[in-house]
Parts: C-alpha cells; structure tokens; sequence
C-alpha cells in the first residue's frame, strides 16, 4: 500500500485526554486533497511492533497544507493512543495512507443531522468545513461528558452558531433521539459518531421511524480486541503463525511478512475480508460488516478486528 | 437472451407490501395500479395514517375507484388523470416528514413520474416501491436526436423524433424514465429484424 512520508507539525493538549496533532509533508509540498470524513492510517512502530491506527482527518478540506487529527487517551487498549500521547514530539516522522472515505455526506440530502459522542466528533469537523462550503442545511448535536471534555465546542460554537446542540451529561443534559428523528423533513440524511450504544440507539431509533437504511450513515472504527491466541494458517502463502494476544490477525498475518489489503482497520470497511477455507472451532466475529447471515456461515472473516478459539483455521491468503 | 444476462440499471418491480416501521404511508396508483391497491389492502393494515392518492380511467375494462371507496378506510383521494395525482402529491410532500413510506403501482412511465416528483424532496428510487401494472409497454429515449417516445410495445419502435427504427435495449435511466434506443437499421438501411410485441 502506498504511504505518504509526514511529520508532525504542532501538537496541542484540547482537554486532559484529548490531543491534536498536526501533520505536513516531510518536504513542504501540499497533501492529497480529501473530502469531509475521510480517515488516514498512520503507521505507529511501538516496542518493535507496528501498529497501524486509523483517525479521521479534522481539518477543512480545503485546506492541504497539513492534515490535522485528534486522539483520546485509552488507557485499557492496546497502547496506540497512550504512544500518540505521551511518547509523540513535533518534528517526528511517520507514515500514513492516502485518505479514504467511509463517512462521506450525501450529496442529494436535503438536510443533515450530525450527531456526535465524545471524540467521535472528530469526523464531522471536516463535514462542517464542506457543509459550509455547499451552504447546506445541517444540524450538528454534540454530546460529551462533561464540559471540561467539550473538546471543540467553543471552536465549533463559532462555526456553526445556533446550529450547534451540545449536551453535558454531567449536568444531566440528554439528546432526545426520539424527538430528534420524530419530526425531521424529507429527505434528511442523519450521520452518527460516538460510542458503540449511540450508534445503536441512532439506528434503532431511525429504523422504528421507518427511515430508509440509505439515509443512516455510521462511522464507527474498533479498535482490534484483546482475546485469546490462537493459531492460524495461512494457505496461499504456506504459513502457520500465532496469534498473540493482543495483536489482531491481521497484525500477525503482516508480522509474517504477509501482504495483506486493508484500508479502515476497524472492522466498517470489508477491503481486509478473508476467506476461511477450514477452521476447526468457532470464528468471534466483531467487525460491522459481514452480515448476520454471513458471520453464521463462518465462511469469510474481517481479520482486521475479528478473532477465533480454534487451533486450525485455514485463510486464502 | 443468454440466461443469467442482466442489466444492471433495469429496474425491478416488486408487489406492494406495508412497511412495519414507518410514521405514515402514501400510495400513488394508477388505472390498473387499483388491483395491486386492492392487493394491498387484503394485507393486515398498519398502524399509522394511511393516505392513496388514485388516478382513475374511466374507459378501463374494471371500475377500481368503486371498490377502492368500500376498501379504503381512510385518506383515499381519487382523480381523473395522472397529472392531477402528481400536483396533488407535489402540494403534499413538503409537508410531510422522514418515516413517511411511499408506494407506487402503475405503468412504468407513471412509476418514474412519481419517482422525479419524490427525488426533488431527497427521496432516493430506492426508497420507493414499486409495482409495475397492467402494461410493460416502455418509453424509449433516442440515442441519435434525444426524443421520447411513449407506449412502445415491440422490440423495435418508430422514434417519434427523427423517425428512425430503434432497437429497444435493457438499458435504463431513471431520470428520464425510458430505456435505450437506437438505429437498428445504420449499417444496411431499410434492412429490419422482424419486428414483435415484447412489451404488451
């Protein structure tokens, strides 16, 4: 997969577990354009393992001189966010991948909610930059825990003026589905970012209401569980590897020195899919992907997220 | 025609079913549009409001409006003519709100009336169904002068346009709700395929 070569700019601290990074081209020239939502991978070398994370791009998309990103800390995870935090200076230099777009704005909407948890705000603050542009009618509902953790509220607050809606849980502040979805024009296009239960109660909320699945879009990137090892094989390339515990298949299959496709890393885009041509136990399926269907049929299988309790499960790679 | 051969933009027509998650329905139907109306409401009706707007032909061989009026328990609104049910749904879908399921039965050129109509409030074909009745005659866009020509009902149509033989092909647009046509005849004039009615 082709890489660009950049190094980070400018780090800024937004809140106590949020941080900002911006990112240029090693030798001055401008960036590949992007559109709002899009996501770049970036490479992460931590205690001799590569870590490959994705992050949504925040900055406009009119703007190519450098690429801007936000990551929370997560301290139960597997130490991508904590590197980014405490071990990340200005002037180092990383590879990314050319951005891509999972999360692109309807272009025949005629009205779009953008509803936001926490850091999944990051996504929509390069749909904001296009949604001004285009003129569009948006409504950007921001909910986080507590104001000290209104990472870009105030920044916001002055793009977006009264078409912003934040709520604080800590002062007990709800976003009322229910009454936002209930009563919205046709032809509206509703967007969500945020922890896992959001994303569920959105499309819950959305398909009761009878709005058609084209018009919910979700951005949700996993980060690779921590499970069992386990072992795998790997038939086109005549390989048996270990699967440790904490690295995802896919981490293991390149570890091997194994190309493998791949484009979000988190289980919402299907590049990285599998063919499972063997497997003596059970595949644990936790990509967004695969249908139900196609996860009983343990036929195919998202290495980039998704794990196995087996001791033989035969890849076509 | 090699089996398993399909075009891709050719649309497909389904039999109108409700939709259980919904907050209200509207159907548009015409003429033999009224049976698959009729169809519809031998199904367990749902919850929400229902509205059907239907445009009655009255030289057709079967009286619908009548039976629709017994059948309908609410929000039936019969017309005369096509275009008469697509003001009316034009007057009603900005006032209408996301959760709102729409259907349409009829002829394929009043499916794709409904569906222009639908599109400028962001309402995606895809989102509509739909119920082909009563004919499969096509409107026929000339690739060579840009006509349209309606009710084609064999395999190769006069162009109402420029007068040419087209061959009528698979290929849809949705925009302009007609399939292809082009000059069957450009490489040995006057020389046709014979000429049959696919499209009754």
């Amino acid at each position: 997969m082709s890489t660009i070569d950049v190094k980070v700019a400018a780090i800024e601290q937004v809140t106590t577990l949020v941080k900002h990074f911006t990112f240029v081209k090693e030798d001055g020239s401008v960036l590949p354009a992007f559109s709002g939502g899009s996501h770049v991978v970036i490479s992460l070398s931590i205690g001799g393992r590569v870590h490959r994370n994705p992050y949504s791009l925040m900055g406009s998309p009119e703007d190519t001189s450098a690429y801007h990103i936000s990551v929370r800390r997560q301290e139960r995870s597997r130490g991508g966010s904590v590197y980014m935090h405490d071990n990340v200076t200005v002037g180092m230099q990383f590879k990314i991948t050319y951005p891509v777009n999972l999360f692109s704005l309807a272009k025949k909407a005629r009205k779009h909610i953008l509803i936001a948890g926490g850091i999944g705000i990051t996504p929509f603050m390069s749909q904001i930059a296009d949604l001004e542009r285009l003129g569009a009618d948006y409504e950007l509902h921001y909910a986080f825990r507590a104001p000290e953790h209104g990472a870009f509220a105030e920044k916001l607050n002055k793009t977006c003026g009264n078409r912003l809606h934040c709520y604080i849980d800590s002062v007990g502040e709800r976003l009322d589905l229910s009454v936002l979805l209930g009563n919205q024009p046709l032809g509206t296009h509703v967007y969500v970012c945020g922890p896992n239960a959001m994303v569920v109660s959105v499309l819950e909320v959305a398909r009761n209401f009878g709005w058609p699945e084209n018009h919910v879009h979700i951005e949700q990137f996993l980060a690779p569980p921590i499970g069992e090892p386990f072992k795998i094989q790997l038939a086109r390339s005549n390989k048996e590897i270990q699967v440790p515990a904490d690295m995802s298949m896919l981490e293991a299959i390149e570890a091997a020195g194994v190309e493998a496709d791949f484009l979000c890393r988190g289980g919402a885009c299907g590049r990285c899919e599998l063919q499972v041509l063997e497997t003596d136990g059970a595949l644990l399926h936790h990509d967004h992907f695969l249908t139900d269907a196609e996860k009983a049929s343990c036929k195919k299988i998202m290495p980039c997220v998704s794990r196995a309790k087996c001791e033989r499960l035969l890849l076509d790679i | 025609m090699e089996r398993g051969y399909w075009i891709r933009s050719k649309p497909v027509y389904t039999s109108l079913v409700w939709h259980e998650k919904a907050t209200s329905h509207l159907v548009l139907t015409q003429d033999d549009g009224g049976m698959a109306l009729l169809k519809l409401f031998q199904l367990k009706h749902p919850k929400q409001a229902i509205n059907v707007l239907y445009a009655n032909n009255p030289s057709s061989k079967v009286n619908y409006a009548k039976t629709l009026e017994k059948v309908v328990p609410e929000g039936l609104q019969i017309f005369n003519t096509e275009q008469e049910v697509l003001c009316a749904f034009n007057d009603v879908l900005p006032t209408m709100f996301m959760g709102l399921r729409l259907y349409v039965a009829g002829s394929e050129s009043f499916i794709w009336s409904v569906s222009e109509c639908a599109k400028a409030h962001g309402i995606e074909d895809a989102d509509i169904m739909k119920e082909l009745t009563g004919t499969l005659a096509r409107t026929v866009y000339c690739v060579h002068c840009k006509a349209i020509t309606h009710d084609i009902t064999t395999n190769i149509g006069k162009c109402c346009g420029c007068g040419r033989m087209l061959f009528v092909r698979d290929h849809f647009s949705r925009r302009l709700g007609a399939y292809m046509g082009l000059m069957v005849d450009a490489e040995s004039p006057g020389v046709l395929p014979e000429i049959e009615e696919i499209y009754p």
